[in-house]
C-alpha cells in the first residue's frame, strides 16, 4: 500500500503543485485546508506524514501539531511545516508534537519530495520502479 | 573754644563780684547810717544783683537761643535733603563742634550712598535672575518632555508641568522636597541617588523603563515608555550640584516601530505566498512534472494570475506607502460619480454573471459632482463592488447607490450586498493595512490592502469618509462620502 500523505495548506495552489509532486512520485495524497479539517482526518485516516503551512485559518500549523500529540493515534506522525514567516518559530515552537522539519516559502517541490522520502522512504510505487529497473 | 568758654566764665564771675562789690558797698553805707536793716538791705543787694546779671547776660542768652535756632534749622536741612555735603553755619564758638558733626554727617552721608548704589545694584541683579529664572521656568513647562532638577540632597530644586503630570504631584508640591517623599517611586528615586554617587560628568546615563501614568478623572493609570536620561550637573566648587532627570515618552515611538516591523513581517508574508506558487509551479514545468498539454496550459495560467497578484500587492503596497509618506500629489480636476460608477458596474457585470447575482446601480438624478481624481475615486467604487461580488453568494444582490447629501455637502455612494456580513470584532479593524477576516479567507483571495487604499484614497486624499455597516449573515453596507463641488469653486489642476 502507498505511504499515505496529508498536505494542508489554505492556498489551493500550494495544495495542488505540492499533491502533484507526490503523487506523481507516487505517494497516496490527502489534502485539507485549515488546521481543523486536518486534524479530522489525520485522526481519520492515519497518514504516514503532514506537510502543513503554518499560518491559516481556524487553526495554526503548530496548533495543529499541538493537537496530534494529543491523541495517541497521531502522537507519532511525523510533520513538515511550510512557512512564509521562518523567523516567527523559534526552537521551543519545534519540540511542540513530531515537527521533523521547516520549510521556508517560497519552497522547491523538489526538496519536499526529498524530505519527504527521507522521512518516510520511497514511495511502493517508487520502490517498484527502482526495482524493475534493476 | 576752652579759652572763649573760660574768659565767658571768668567774665561773668568778675561781673557778678563787681555788681555784688557795688552793691554790699552801697548797702554797707545805708546800714551805716541806720537807714535800712540789715536784712532789708541784704535782700535789695541780692535784687540789685539779679538785675544787673540779668540784663548783663540777656545778649548772651539771645545769642545762644537764636544759635540753637538755627542749629536745629540746619539739623532739619540734612534731614531733609540729600546733598553730598551739608554746610552748617553756626556761631563762631560752636564751629569746632559743628564741623566734626559736619565731618561726621558727610562721612555717613557717603556710606549711605555707596550702600544705595550697592542696593540698586542688587536689586537690578536680582530683576535679572528673577526675569532669566522666569524664561527658564517658561522654557521648562513648555517642554513636552519631562524634567525634574535634584540638587546635591536630592531635593527638588526645580520641575516641569509635564513631569508632574507624568509622575502625579504638583509643581508647587514638589519643590524643595525630598525626591523620596514626591516621585513615589522607588526605581525612579534610586536612579537620580545612584547617578548623583557615581558622578560622572562625561556619560549622560539612559534608561528606557515604563512607567504606570496615573488616570486622569477616575481612568485606569496606563503604562507608558519613557527613555530617561540623567545627567550631573557641576557646582562652582566642581562638585556634583545635583542631576537633572529627563523623562521622554517613547510610546509612540515604540508603537510606530513595531508597527512597521509588523507591516514588513506582514508584506513579506504576503510577498511569499505568490512567489512560492510562481517559483513551485515553475520548477514544476522544468521537471517535467506537468505531463499533459491540459496540464501545463494549467501551470502557466497560475503562474501568470499569481504574478499578476504579486503585481497587484506591489503596487498597492507602494501607493499606500506613498499616500502615507505625503508623495501623492493628485489631479484634482471636476468629477461626475455618475458615469464613473456606472462604468465600475458595468466592469464587474460580467463576474456578477458568472455568480448569477443581482447587480444593479440606483444614481440619483441630482448633480453628483465632486472635485478629485477620477482615476482614484474610480479604484475606490470598483474596489469595494468587488469586494460585494466576492463575498456574496451566488444568486445574491448588489446594490450601487449614489446620491448627495446636503447637510455635509457631499456626495455619498454606498454598496450595498446580501453577502456574509462582517463579524463585530474584524468591522473596527476591516481598513487596516493587511487585515483579512480570517473567515472569509477561503471565500476570496485578497490582499488585505484594498480596503486600507479605499481608505487612504478617501479620506487622505479627497478629505472625505469611508465606513461600513453591517451584521454578520445580514449582509453590508460600504459608503463613503467626498465632499461636493460647489458652485464657483475652481479647479486648481
Amino acid at each position: 500500500m502507498a505511504s499515505k500523505v496529508l498536505i494542508v495548506d489554505d492556498e489551493a495552489h500550494i495544495v495542488q503543485v505540492v499533491s502533484l509532486k507526490l503523487r506523481n512520485a507516487g505517494y497516496e495524497v490527502l489534502t485539507a485546508v485549515d488546521g481543523e479539517e486536518a486534524f479530522e482526518i489525520a485522526c481519520a485516516e492515519c497518514p504516514d506524514l503532514i506537510v502543513t503551512d503554518f499560518q491559516m485559518p481556524y487553526m495554526t500549523g503548530l496548533e495543529l501539531c499541538q493537537a496530534l500529540a494529543s491523541e495517541t493515534t497521531t502522537t507519532d506522525i511525523p510533520v513538515l511545516i511550510l512557512t512564509a514567516r521562518g523567523y516567527a518559530l523559534d526552537d521551543d515552537d519545534l519540540q511542540i508534537g513530531n515537527i521533523k522539519g521547516v520549510l521556508s516559502k517560497p519552497f522547491s517541490p523538489r526538496a519536499i519530495l526529498q524530505q519527504v522520502k527521507d522521512l518516510i522512504g520511497p514511495s511502493d510505487a517508487d520502490t517498484s520502479r527502482e526495482a524493475d529497473a534493476a | 573754644m576752652l579759652k572763649e568758654v573760660l574768659a565767658a566764665i571768668f567774665g561773668l564771675i568778675a561781673l557778678a563780684s563787681a555788681t555784688a562789690g557795688v552793691a554790699a558797698a552801697g548797702l554797707l553805707w545805708f546800714v551805716g547810717r541806720g537807714e535800712v536793716s540789715i536784712l532789708t538791705g541784704a535782700a535789695i543787694m541780692f535784687g540789685l544783683c539779679a538785675v544787673v546779671l540779668t540784663v548783663a547776660l540777656a545778649p548772651a542768652g539771645l545769642m545762644v537761643a537764636r544759635s540753637m535756632v538755627r542749629l536745629k534749622h540746619d539739623l532739619e536741612q540734612i534731614a531733609q535733603d540729600n546733598e553730598q555735603h551739608p554746610v552748617m553755619v553756626g556761631p563762631k564758638w560752636l564751629r569746632p563742634i559743628l564741623d566734626a558733626f559736619t565731618e561726621a554727617v558727610d562721612r555717613f552721608r557717603q556710606r549711605e550712598n555707596a550702600f544705595r548704589n550697592q542696593l540698586r545694584d542688587l536689586e537690578i541683579r536680582h530683576r535679572v535672575v528673577d526675569a532669566e529664572r522666569r524664561q527658564i521656568e517658561a522654557v521648562l513647562h513648555a517642554l513636552r518632555d519631562g524634567v525634574i532638577v535634584t540638587d546635591s540632597f536630592n531635593e527638588i530644586t526645580m520641575v516641569n508641568e509635564t513631569a508632574a503630570e507624568i509622575l502625579g504631584f504638583t509643581v508647587e508640591q514638589a519643590m524643595r522636597k525630598p525626591i523620596d517623599d514626591v516621585l513615589n517611586n522607588e526605581y525612579l528615586s534610586e536612579l537620580v541617588r545612584s547617578t548623583r554617587e557615581q558622578a560622572n560628568f562625561a556619560d549622560r546615563r539612559h534608561v528606557e523603563y515604563d512607567l504606570p501614568i496615573p488616570g486622569h478623572n477616575g481612568e485606569p493609570e496606563e503604562e507608558r515608555a519613557f527613555e530617561i536620561t540623567l545627567t550631573c550637573v557641576e557646582n562652582h566648587k566642581h562638585e556634583v550640584g545635583g542631576v537633572v532627570t529627563i523623562l521622554h515618552d517613547i510610546t509612540r515611538e515604540r508603537e510606530v516601530s513595531q508597527l512597521k516591523s509588523e507591516f514588513v513581517s506582514k508584506a513579506s508574508h504576503e510577498l511569499r505566498t505568490p512567489l512560492s506558487s510562481i517559483r513551485a509551479y515553475v520548477e514544476m514545468l522544468v521537471d517535467g512534472e506537468a505531463t499533459d498539454e491540459a496540464s501545463r496550459r494549467e501551470f502557466y495560467s497560475v503562474i501568470h494570475n499569481e504574478t499578476d497578484r504579486l503585481s497587484r500587492l506591489i503596487d498597492n503596497m507602494l501607493n499606500i506607502s506613498r499616500i502615507e509618506a505625503g508623495i501623492v500629489q493628485i489631479e484634482r480636476e471636476h468629477v461626475d460619480m455618475k458615469p464613473l460608477i456606472q462604468r465600475a458596474v458595468e466592469t464587474l457585470e460580467p463576474q456578477a454573471r458568472d455568480k448569477a447575482q443581482m447587480l444593479n446601480a440606483k444614481i440619483a438624478e441630482v448633480d453628483l459632482s465632486v472635485e478629485g481624481d477620477a482615476d482614484m475615486l474610480y479604484q475606490v467604487v470598483l474596489n469595494l463592488i468587488s469586494n460585494a461580488v466576492k463575498y456574496t453568494p451566488e444568486n445574491g444582490r448588489i446594490i450601487v447607490a449614489a446620491d448627495s447629501d446636503n447637510l455635509t455637502r457631499s456626495v455619498v455612494v454606498t454598496v450595498t450586498d446580501t453577502g456574509l456580513g462582517i463579524p463585530p470584532d474584524a468591522v473596527s479593524r476591516l481598513f487596516e493595512k493587511f487585515y483579512r477576516v480570517e473567515n472569509f479567507k477561503r471565500v476570496a483571495k485578497g490582499t488585505g490592502l484594498g480596503l486600507n487604499l479605499c481608505k487612504h484614497i478617501v479620506e487622505t486624499l479627497h478629505q472625505g469618509q469611508i465606513g461600513v455597516d453591517s451584521k454578520l449573515g445580514m449582509g453590508s453596507k460600504f459608503w463613503f462620502s467626498i465632499p461636493m463641488r460647489y458652485a464657483g469653486s475652481q479647479s486648481a489642476a
